[in-house]
Parts: C-alpha cells; sequence; structure tokens
C-alpha cells in the first residue's frame, strides 16, 4: 500500500504525546543517568501479507530450534557430542550457566520472549540479524504509537486492512499464564530507573500482571509470595522478570547484587515458579552462537532454513579468518560480548595503525569476534518534519515471537532507524529512532 | 580402605545484630565412588527454615533462611568417612566439557602464560600425566604463605606474588590445564589434622576423576575427604548469604580430621 500522507501533520502532536506518556529510554553514560525521548517517525513500515507469511515461517522455526538448542546444552548436550557446534561456543560464552544445568523449567520453554532482529537488503531480500533472547525490550512502543496515531488520524485506520497490534497484551499473558505454576502473574521490574520502565509498567497495565519489585516478594516455605503494603501474601506462579540472570537471587547468582529475590532459583528449579524468560537462555543469544543457528535448525528440525543469517565469518576457523583478513575493509566486525550498538567496528573506518592494532587483536582473541559482510539495507524513508519532506535511512526490524505450546508471531514489531544519514546502527541507545510496523490483511 | 573422622565448624559473628539472613551452605561431604560419608552431627544455629538441595555440581547444599534477629550464625558437621582410593568417579561426558574452559579466577594471564610457555610442550602421555607434570614443575615456583591471598584473588594475581594458600595453588594448576584443554575440577576437602579446609583438584583420566595435591605436591591417597567440587573456589564457596545489618563479621572455621 501507500504511504498514508494524511499521517504527516500528526508528526510533532503524536511525538509530544508520547513524551507526555513516558516513553523515554533512560540511558547510563559515563556513571550519568539520563533520559532522553525515543523518537518516532509516522511513517509506518509496512509489510505485506505474503511477505510476513515468509517471515513468520522463518521466525517460528528459528526460535523452535533455539528452545531446543538452549534445552539440550542444559541437558544431554547432545549437539556437542554430536559435532555440530564446537564446545567452545557453548562453555567459554557468557550466556551459559552453570546453575541451569539440568534444569527443567515449566513447560520446558526457555525462551518465551524472543526479539528477532533482522534486515532487508537492496534486493529485497531479509536477513537475521541478531537473536536476542534474554531480556528484549521494545514491544510498548509500536503499541502506544499505534494507539496515538489512531486517535489522532482514525480514518487512516478504518479505511486500511492493518493488522490490529493491541493483541500483544494478550499473547502475553497467554504466555504467562501457560507456564505458571498456580498463582499471580507479575511483572518483576528494577524500578523506575530501568531504561525499559515505560515497557514494563505498560505491559503491567494492560495485561493485568502485577508491576512489583523485588522487594515486593519473599520466598516462604518453598514458594514465591507477593506481599503487599498490608502484609497480605499471595502466591505467585509466574514472573516476567525484566532483571538480568546476575541479578536475580543474590543467593544463587551474583551474591553482590543488591536487589534480587532471594531463593527464588532453588525454587524454579523444583517447578514451583515460572521465570520468563528462563535464566540461562542467554546461551542462545551470543554473537558467536547465532552463527551456528541455521546448522541448528537442520540439526533439530530437520528442515532446511527459511531465513538466512547475514553472512558470517567465525575468526576461530582458520579458513574464516584467512578470508576475513583479506577482506578485512569490506567487512563490519563485532565483539560476541557487547550488545547494544556496543563493540561494532566497520573495516574501512580505521586508520591504518588502528587496523594493525586491531588484527592483533583477533589473532590473539579470535573466539571473542565474528565478521559480517556489511549488508547494504534497504531505505526506507521517514518524515522530516523541519523539512516537511521525506528522507531515507537505515532501518531493521525487531519481531516479537511468543512461546506458548507453539511459536506465535505478533503481527507488527519494532522497526528502529538511524537518524543520522550515514549510519548503519539503529539501536535506540545509539539514538536512533523508531517507527511502528504495519502488517497488512491482505 | 580407612576410616576417618570428621568435625567441621564454621561461625560467622556480626558486630551488629542481623535478619533477614538468606543463606547457601556447600559444606557436607556427600558420598560416591570413593568415600562412604556418614553423619553423626549437623547443627545450624540460630533457628531457620531450611532445604536440601544438590547444587548442579552435584555438591550438596542446604538452602535457608533465618529470620529472626541474630548476632552469631553457626554450622557443625561430624561424621565419618570411609575413603578407598582405588573406587573410581566417573566423570560424566556431558558434564566435563565445561571443565575445560577458564573462569575469572582461573584465567591465565600474563605470568602463568609465560610459565607456561618455559614448560616443555613434549613432555606428556596423558592429560592426568600432563598434570602431574605440571605440578611437579609449579611446586618450586610458589610458595606457601598464608595471609598474603584472599577467596577472591584470581591464579593470576597469585602467580604474580609467588606466594599463597591451597585455593592459590589449586586454581593455578587449574588455569595451566586449561590452557590445554585438559579436563579438571577444583575440589574443597579435608585432610588429617587441624586447621583450615584444604583444597586440591581432580583431572579427568579416561573417564574417571583423579585427584592431585599441588599444596603437597603429590596424589590424593585415602586421607582426602572431598567436600565438594567445581570450576573454582567460588563454584564451591562454603556460604553464600544475603542478610540486613550486621556490621563488620568474622568468619572462623576449624576442621579436625583423625584417622580412625
Amino acid at each position: 500500500m501507500a504511504i498514508p500522507e494524511e499521517l504527516y501533520p500528526y508528526s510533532g502532536s503524536v511525538n509530544e504525546l508520547l513524551a507526555r506518556y513516558g516513553v523515554k529510554f533512560g540511558i547510563y553514560k559515563n556513571g550519568v543517568f539520563n533520559e532522553q525521548l525515543f523518537p518516532f517517525d509516522i511513517i509506518p513500515r509496512i509489510i505485506e501479507r505474503r511477505e510476513f507469511e515468509y517471515l513468520e515461517r522463518g521466525l517460528k522455526q528459528r526460535v523452535k530450534a533455539l528452545n531446543e538448542f538452549i534445552r539440550d546444552v542444559y541437558s544431554d548436550k547432545k549437539i556437542i557430542a554430536d559435532g555440530v557446534i564446537p564446545e567452545d561456543f557453548v562453555y567459554s560464552g557468557s550466556g551459559w550457566l552453570a546453575q541451569c544445568d539440568g534444569v527443567n523449567p515449566p513447560q520446558n520453554i526457555y525462551s518465551h520472549i524472543s526479539g528477532i532482529d533482522l534486515v532487508q537488503a537492496k534486493n529485497g531480500e531479509w536477513f537475521i540479524l541478531e537473536d536476542n533472547l534474554r531480556i528484549p525490550s521494545g514491544a510498548s512502543y509500536p503499541m502506544i504509537a499505534r494507539e496515538l496515531c489512531r486517535r489522532s488520524a482514525p480514518s487512516v485506520f478504518a479505511e486500511n486492512r492493518i493488522e490490529d497490534n493491541r493483541n500483544y497484551a494478550q499473547l502475553l499473558r497467554r504466555t504467562m499464564d501457560y507456564v505458571n505454576t498456580g498463582g499471580l502473574s507479575v511483572i518483576l521490574t528494577p524500578g523506575r530507573f530501568n531504561a525499559a520502565y515505560f515497557e514494563h509498567s505498560y505491559f503491567a497495565e494492560l495485561t493485568g500482571a502485577r508491576l512489583v519489585t523485588c522487594e515486593d516478594l519473599v520466598v516462604e516455605d518453598e514458594h514465591l509470595y507477593f506481599k503487599d503494603y498490608s502484609g497480605k501474601k499471595e502466591q505467585v506462579g509466574a514472573v516476567y522478570r525484566r532483571i538480568s540472570d546476575e541479578y536475580l537471587d543474590p543467593v544463587n547468582f551474583n551474591r553482590e547484587s543488591l536487589i534480587g529475590v532471594p531463593h527464588v532459583f532453588e525454587i524454579y528449579k523444583k517447578g514451583r515458579v515460572a521465570l520468563l524468560n528462563a535464566p540461562g537462555n542467554g546461551a542462545a543469544d551470543d554473537k558467536g552462537i547465532y552463527y551456528f543457528v541455521p546448522a541448528m535448525i537442520r540439526y533439530y528440525l530437520h528442515e532446511d532454513p527459511v531465513l538466512n543469517n547475514a553472512p558470517t565469518y567465525l575468526l576461530y576457523y582458520e579458513r574464516d579468518m584467512k578470508y576475513v583478513l583479506e577482506h578485512f575493509d569490506s567487512l563490519v566486525i563485532k565483539d560476541v560480548a557487547e550488545a547494544g550498538g556496543y563493540g561494532i567496528i566497520f573495516g574501512d573506518s580505521l586508520s591504518a595503525e588502528k587496523k594493525a592494532e586491531f588484527i592483533d587483536l583477533l589473532k590473539a582473541e579470535p573466539r571473542r569476534f565474528i565478521a559480517q559482510e556489511v549488508i547494504d539495507f534497504k531505505d526506507i524513508d521517514i518524515f522530516d518534519g523541519e523539512a516537511g519532506k521525506r528522507v531515507p535511512r537505515k532501518a531493521d526490524f525487531r519481531a516479537f515471537v511468543l512461546m506458548n505450546d507453539e511459536p506465535v508471531v505478533w503481527k507488527s514489531g519494532l522497526t528502529r532507524f538511524s537518524r543520522n544519514p550515514d549510519s548503519f546502527v539503529v539501536n535506540s541507545s545509539q539514538g536512533g529512532g523508531f517507527k511502528d510496523t504495519w502488517v497488512m490483511e491482505e | 580402605m580407612r576410616r576417618l573422622r570428621y568435625s567441621y565448624h564454621m561461625e560467622l559473628t556480626f558486630e551488629l545484630p542481623v535478619n533477614e539472613h538468606h543463606f547457601k551452605l556447600r559444606c557436607f561431604p556427600s558420598s560416591d565412588e570413593r568415600q562412604k560419608i556418614s553423619y553423626t552431627r549437623i547443627e545450624i544455629y540460630p533457628q531457620h527454615f531450611s532445604t536440601e538441595e544438590p547444587d548442579s555440581f552435584g555438591n550438596m547444599c542446604i538452602f535457608g533462611t533465618a529470620r529472626q534477629s541474630h548476632e552469631r550464625f553457626s554450622v557443625d558437621v561430624e561424621g565419618t568417612a570411609e575413603i578407598d582410593a582405588s573406587g573410581q568417579v566417573a566423570a560424566i561426558p556431558s558434564k566435563t566439557g565445561i571443565f575445560k574452559y577458564e573462569t575469572a579466577l582461573t584465567k591465565a594471564g600474563k605470568t602463568i602464560r609465560e610459565f607456561h610457555r618455559s614448560l616443555d610442550p613434549m613432555n606428556w602421555m596423558t592429560g592426568y600425566e600432563r598434570t602431574v607434570y605440571m605440578m611437579n614443575e609449579l611446586y618450586p615456583e610458589f610458595r606457601y604463605v598464608p595471609g598474603v591471598t584472599g577467596i577472591l584473588t584470581s591464579a593470576e594475581d597469585a602467580f604474580r606474588l609467588r606466594r599463597g594458600v591451597c585455593q592459590d595453588y589449586a586454581q593455578i594448576l587449574l588455569a595451566l590445564c586449561r590452557l590445554e584443554r585438559i579436563p579438571c575440577r577444583y575440589v574443597a576437602g579435608m585432610i588429617p589434622g587441624e586447621g583450615a579446609t584444604h583444597a586440591w583438584i581432580d583431572v579427568c583420566d579416561g573417564g574417571v576423576w583423579r585427584g592431585i595435591d599441588p599444596t603437597h605436591n603429590r596424589e590424593c591417597d585415602d586421607t582426602y575427604i572431598k567436600i565438594s567440587g567445581g570450576r573454582d573456589a567460588q563454584d564451591c564457596a562454603i556460604n553464600q548469604g544475603v542478610f540486613y545489618g550486621g556490621g563488620k563479621q568474622t568468619q572462623t572455621v576449624k576442621v579436625i580430621v583423625k584417622i580412625m
């Protein structure tokens, strides 16, 4: 469909409303906490139904295989024994947690909410860029932006057959209920200084789950309870936790953690409460492991991958190392331990001296880096309010896959774009903006 | 076969009262093919609620919460161990791979790598023999001196000081083994005498764990009682706890092992 120009006049007012609703991104930089607005572009990314069905097939397949992989590396480790993935990549990454070895989460689900990042190349082909399984955020932004746009220009949404994205709340609720072991479902937030606090509170409001912080939860008699202001206790059966593994339980993870719920991990191990996403599932979202996802799909599902990875080289393999050294200037190198747009180096951006230095580092720590071909992104237009016209920018797309008995792909998603016309980095922590994503009904 | 009697006492004293004390204790030897453990006493003070559960390395742990205010926290464990040095403890393949890889505490830095390069690369047959060779080479390079290192000191930092205690000997040898991807694990345990707990390492030798003690530069015999095993000292930490209050705290550990 054509770009809905009727929305242009609302660009400013929708952004003002987003600011008023608290759609902000908190960033720590040099030890200082700054909240900044997450700029919204009024032009949606539009994905036609056929195309989305193709993405859906690929995403479901991928998340299924990732879930199988996590189950495997915390139990029999067959994929290692069969030589499909070298154990180095499982054990020397930061994601595999010894504490989780042998633990079966409720319903055997490890990645309940996955955020899969894709990009579209100039020829229209989609590539998977990254799998975010730990605590992927971002679904709330297109939800509230759609809501505000609908209020601003209702006719656009009446006249066009756009898949409604309000159902994310029901999907999320169902995902929590599916694994709930009996009792309340809660959303555990580190608090209002977290970058995604708006999202935590918005989801709580829309799903009916209770928004809690660590001090509201207590483990007693081997069950988890929510304690309200009067001291009354109610059992909790599912925790959609938005704090990372290491801070989850100071008795079982990082003992220096000042937050967390002591003993929650033990009762989780015994199946008395569900934690979404499962602790330790970062074993599958390491950038080194990413390289092996197509192999994983073949190994566990006996299918060919529907969606391809961006062409990736693993410096661990000599053949790949050779290729990378020969084509250094045309590649992008990523540090596997970094996220949020950090630790990314474009080969052609380095001075000769820095380049030599960096190549020494690659040789010394080959396990730490992957190299990828730079994909020539298909530009999509944003509306430049000041100039009153459309300008092209690089953008990616984060699809959300929720796992119940089967994976479900939300028919919307977060499109992030780079505000700098020369940049490929779209992360919100790097000052990028976002768009709504419209999936067409027909 | 040898019979030993052991007693283990750990006490934490707090300057100011603490409450809501959550703890995880990992100081209970368990039976395996090499050692048969029986308990005559397990006592934890103060009053608390607790459960028993093995951790992912199979070490017995007691998890608990003491809610009321207390200024002292203690655990006493007593019992006997029957050790059969020829008993074979199987290294389960799916649980052994992880022991080939460094951890923060067993990461070889510049000093350990330098020392490793000075070793004869050809001098070995099996991973076990290689480890014994490295232990023999390490022994004259490191001095047993208490008080210079702490429980959080890494192998690299300890080796740079060239001084330390059993935990440091064990972690340095682990770091060396892991440079060669020899599966090996840290073992916390007790040996005859009176004092603190001891530490040594297990090396996977043909599918079986075998203990060697770098602090004494010898293979472990039937006087070694294993308490716990893990990737490094932190995996074998005796106590991991959080509480409110307390101010300054002091920990004392007293182990007595007698040959019967």
